[in-house]
């Protein structure tokens, strides 16, 4: 008579690893609840922006931050983000996860420019303003502060593109070197934006006389329409990753900064995008600030270029453009892989392009 | 584990329903081009035959043999790569003439519905405030717009300052350097 408990069918028995399988899957999912529940019902703010900092300067809604370092290197580092846009909390997302924490413990002074969140008091500041008043005036104070002689800036997105014409047009400023991460140079080579600002459908004019600021959800959606699927991608990555808490919490942090848009003051709009977008002036030598043209080949310092093979903002060849139009003999170019943001947050970051920012730096520091 | 078959015939369902996609979207852009008119596409009619077909395909394969974990990989990495294929079948729509076209002439539209409203509503806000005391938004504005310009002019009289200070300071120095050159000459004097 067969044991009472035991089950004896003609069914093929389950592989015991198959079973693990499905176990380890079931934690995750226990994960997945226990994570989705944390954030919809406790919701926490991220903290971001880890790396001890002081502001040293500020002029109007900029302000100037110099971070915490060994100072290993005599020459600071100006660091240049976009204006507008979004907020520059990305360069110091994380502990682990940060390029200001990565540049400072490789003992760089690192001073960063914060250009601030305009109102519309702000809607008279041209680009022109940035470039002749503001960014001069950051140098000095850099200057000032460091002791050094000379300093090397480092332009990210659109703090590229104003670097190299702040550079260009101030030679009486000792610039040592400059970076151009992911700042668009070439504008004949911009992508999905060059075309949907096209003069023949965009008129920018129409749009800062009726707005007079350009609304950080205008700027939100231009931005979305651009990567339609990217909202789909995250939720998905989000719940296949929900189980890890690492992930969850670089997750929150991105997407707090993600989801952060900031206002374009309206006359910066209207020559950012006419004179750049939508006439390339400034690689064609044709623009003028400050009452001085911008000639990039007047930018003679050391010039380092990264572009990233993804990128649909600033893409690699728009990017990369800068190589030929300087007048520097020490110049170079490196294309990483990844996306515009991936440079500079992500642990795709960390390993493939801050090591080679900071390892071409380093000797000429 | 998932049969290799079935994962191919997925796959090369994925590469169908790309290539119909493709087409698809070609046809919808042609087609704004050609009228250059906005058609607003049916997202319903176009992603009801991908939707059925997907199901169906799913549906065959987990009625085959002891499903995995390893089933729900090949689920993620089946959407990654039709998200990421449907990314650049949009882009190539949204890279056209026709849809930048398009883009301006609604952003047009919704320039002149927006002017009219905030015009409006600005009056009547303004006039709100006024009634009440309160100061308005124009006269906050402008405030700030006074103070921003008053920290300008601080400014520019920090840089002449500075540089005042600079050229008294070249001017200290030669000074020095002359007291010094006398005092040197009298002394030579007395010497001799």
């Amino acid at each position: 008579m067969p044991d009472r408990f035991t089950m004896v069918t003609d069914e093929p028995r389950v592989d015991p690893e198959v079973i693990a399988q499905w176990q380890e899957e079931l934690q995750r999912n226990l994960g997945r609840m226990k994570n989705f529940t944390e954030m919809v019902a406790n919701p926490k703010e991220p903290s971001v922006g880890p790396t001890p900092r002081q502001e040293i300067y500020r002029k109007n809604k900029s302000r100037l931050y110099r971070y915490e370092s060994r100072r290993k290197y005599r020459t600071p580092l100006l660091f240049v983000p976009n204006l507008g846009i979004s907020r520059p909390y990305i360069f110091d997302l994380l502990p682990g996860g940060s390029f200001i924490e990565h540049m400072t413990r490789e003992g760089f002074d690192f001073y960063l420019l914060d250009w601030g969140v305009f109102g519309p008091e702000d809607n008279r500041l041209t680009l022109e303003d940035c470039v002749t008043r503001i960014l001069p005036r950051m140098a000095r104070k850099v200057l000032e502060i460091s002791g050094a002689r000379e300093l090397s800036v480092l332009g990210y997105c659109m703090g590229g593109p104003l670097s190299a014409c702040f550079i260009a047009t101030h030679p009486e400023v000792p610039v040592k070197n400059f970076v151009n991460m992911a700042g668009p140079i070439d504008f004949s080579k911009v992508g999905l934006f060059g075309v949907w600002l096209d003069p023949r459908y965009f008129d920018a004019d129409r749009f800062v006389d009726t707005l007079g600021q350009i609304p950080a959800d205008m700027v939100k959606a231009g931005f979305k329409l651009l990567r339609p699927t990217m909202d789909l991608t995250t939720g998905l990555n989000l719940w296949w990753n929900l189980w890890n808490d690492s992930y969850v919490e670089g997750f929150q942090a991105l997407n707090k900064w993600a989801n952060e848009y900031v206002a374009f003051p309206g006359e910066f709009f209207r020559q950012w995008v006419k004179e750049f977008y939508q006439q390339n002036r400034m690689i064609r030598g044709e623009l003028r600030l400050g009452g001085k043209p911008v000639r990039l080949g007047e930018i003679r310092c050391p010039v380092f270029v990264v572009g990233a093979k993804e990128d649909y903002i600033a893409p690699a060849a728009c990017v990369k453009a800068l190589i030929d139009a300087v007048g520097s003999t020490d110049k170079g170019y490196v294309e990483l892989p990844g996306g515009h943001i991936s440079l500079i947050a992500g642990r795709g970051a960390s390993v493939h392009c801050w090591p080679k920012v900071s390892a071409w730096l380093a000797p000429r520091s | 584990m998932a049969d290799n078959s079935s994962t191919q015939a997925l796959f090369d369902l994925w590469k169908k329903q790309i290539e119909e996609g493709t087409q698809a979207w070609a046809r919808l852009v042609g087609q704004i081009g050609q009228s250059g008119q906005a058609q607003p596409p049916d997202p319903l009619q176009f992603w009801r035959p991908f939707m059925d077909q997907g199901m169906a395909a799913w549906s065959k394969l987990l009625t085959q043999g002891p499903p995995t974990p390893e089933l729900l990989t090949q689920w993620k990495q089946f959407l990654d790569q039709w998200i990421a294929a449907w990314q650049k079948v949009l882009e190539q729509a949204m890279g056209t003439e026709a849809f930048a076209q398009v883009l301006g002439k609604y952003l047009d539209q919704w320039l002149s519905l927006q002017a009219p409203i905030k015009k409006v509503a600005e009056e009547s806000t303004e006039a709100t405030l006024q009634a009440l005391g309160v100061p308005s938004r124009t006269q906050v504005v402008g405030i700030a717009r006074q103070v921003v310009d008053l920290e300008d002019r601080i400014e520019g009289l920090e840089d002449r300052l500075g540089a005042l200070m600079a050229r008294m300071d070249d001017l200290f120095k030669s000074l020095a350097d002359h007291e010094a050159a006398a005092a040197r000459r009298a002394a030579d004097r007395v010497a001799q």
